[in-house]
């Protein structure tokens, strides 16, 4: 019923360009050049598709999960835009807030930039596991010094 | 043989002996809270009376939680998805606990429920309990009973409501002003099992139309102080990880 309150994140994953531009005038003029990057570009609204205007935005870089690396407030259409810091590859995730609500979204980045899937997280054995490994290879050992110490015929 | 046999053995026990104890070390305490928040400790206060109008304090808000567990999940929990929660690691605090949320005090809300020990580290980044009848006690049968105090224009009731209804909630990470679960080895880390009671009552704060207060009951069905009153909550959504969503799975 109170699916109102789901906060949806219609995640555009896409590479935003973001551009400066030249401004040419004389007299105590300004000179701006511009640069490439690529960044991240989300969207926040709520499930009746009203966006989360002015929500509160913090980012965190994976490197240190719980600090924010970075806050900000979507724009009126719900929207906020940021360049991770690709030398901290990763998941970066990204939580916003309003009103008592909020949630929280995870983007994977890689260090030549977006990590075209989810990918999942590396192999970690359990305790059970390991102690078993450690065991087949000292048991591995066993058998091969009965091999060679077996008395022949 | 027997020689070879003999020293075998005695590295492969030395080498579960090291290797036990290092799996151990690497855990902590993880602690469990359960917070009403403001508007159970400090009570729908003008601005934030309920949408009918009434200010209400509460002398208790007791809920019975069991089945409490966090999880450490790869990817994310998505709590939209109200499927059960797939988890690399699980921590389950045993055992129904019933908790009054109105013991939390005006700045600091949120009341202990328990604590795991030797609990893996990790990132705790999911978190299930289901609301389940207490087998005893002020809750026997019971998931839920508020009590209080409740004005509008000089009229003042003494309220007892309650209910039956059991549930399971399913949340994703915590979302508040800092991000929770994160347990290192020989630390503590906490998770919070948030309780909205503006889904019950509504706020006159907000729009008469906000969709929280066209689902909220309001106090009015409940002004009557010469019964308990039972409440039907199933479609409304008082569970939360901090303001983060939950799905319910209604028993």
């Amino acid at each position: 019923m109170n699916t109102f309150f789901k906060i949806y994140f219609p995640l555009t994953l896409a590479v935003i360009f973001l551009h400066g531009g030249h401004i040419s005038v004389h007299a105590h003029a300004v000179v701006a050049g511009f640069s490439e990057v690529s960044g991240i570009e989300i969207t926040a609204a709520y499930d009746n598709g009203q966006p989360m205007s002015g929500g509160q935005v913090v980012v965190y870089a994976p490197d240190n999960p719980a600090r924010p690396w970075l806050t900000s407030t979507l724009d009126e259409q719900g929207r906020f835009a940021f360049v991770p810091d690709y030398a901290v590859p990763g998941s970066w995730s990204i939580q916003v807030r309003q009103a008592g609500h909020g949630a929280m979204i995870h983007i994977p980045v890689e260090a030549t930039g977006l990590e075209e899937s989810v990918a999942g997280s590396p192999q970690v054995f359990t305790g059970l596991q390991l102690s078993l490994m450690i065991a087949c290879v000292v048991w591995g050992f066993i058998g091969t010094a009965l091999f060679f110490s077996r008395r022949k015929s | 043989m027997k020689k070879i046999i003999a020293c075998c053995s005695v590295f492969l026990l030395t080498a579960l002996l090291i290797h036990g104890p290092a799996v151990k070390a690497n855990a902590g305490t993880l602690q469990f809270f359960a917070n009403g928040e403001e508007l159970i400790t400090q009570g729908f206060l003008p601005p934030k009376m309920t949408k009918d109008g009434w200010t209400l304090t509460f002398s208790h808000a007791f809920v019975s939680l069991s089945d409490i567990t966090a999880f450490q999940t790869d990817p994310p929990y998505d709590a939209h998805s109200g499927q059960p929660v797939s988890a690399r690691e699980e921590v389950r605090l045993e055992g129904i606990h019933v908790v009054d949320l109105a013991r939390g005090s005006e700045n600091n809300p949120p009341v202990f429920v328990g604590e795991v020990k030797g609990a893996p580290a990790g990132h705790y980044n999911a978190i299930s309990w289901k609301m389940a009848g207490d087998t005893q006690g002020i809750l026997a049968g019971y998931t839920m009973l508020l009590t209080g105090v409740a004005e509008k224009d000089g009229q003042t009731v003494d309220f007892r409501i309650r209910t039956a209804e059991e549930s399971t909630y399913r949340c994703g990470e915590f979302v508040g002003d800092e991000r929770k679960g994160f347990l290192k080895a020989g630390e503590v880390a906490d998770l919070e099992m948030t309780f909205h009671f503006d889904h019950i009552f509504g706020r006159a704060d907000r729009d008469p139309d906000d969709p929280l207060n066209l689902e909220a009951v309001g106090f009015t069905p409940f002004a009557d102080s010469s019964k308990v009153h039972e409440i039907r909550l199933e479609g409304m959504h008082i569970g939360h990880a901090g303001e983060g969503h939950c799905s319910i799975e209604w028993h």
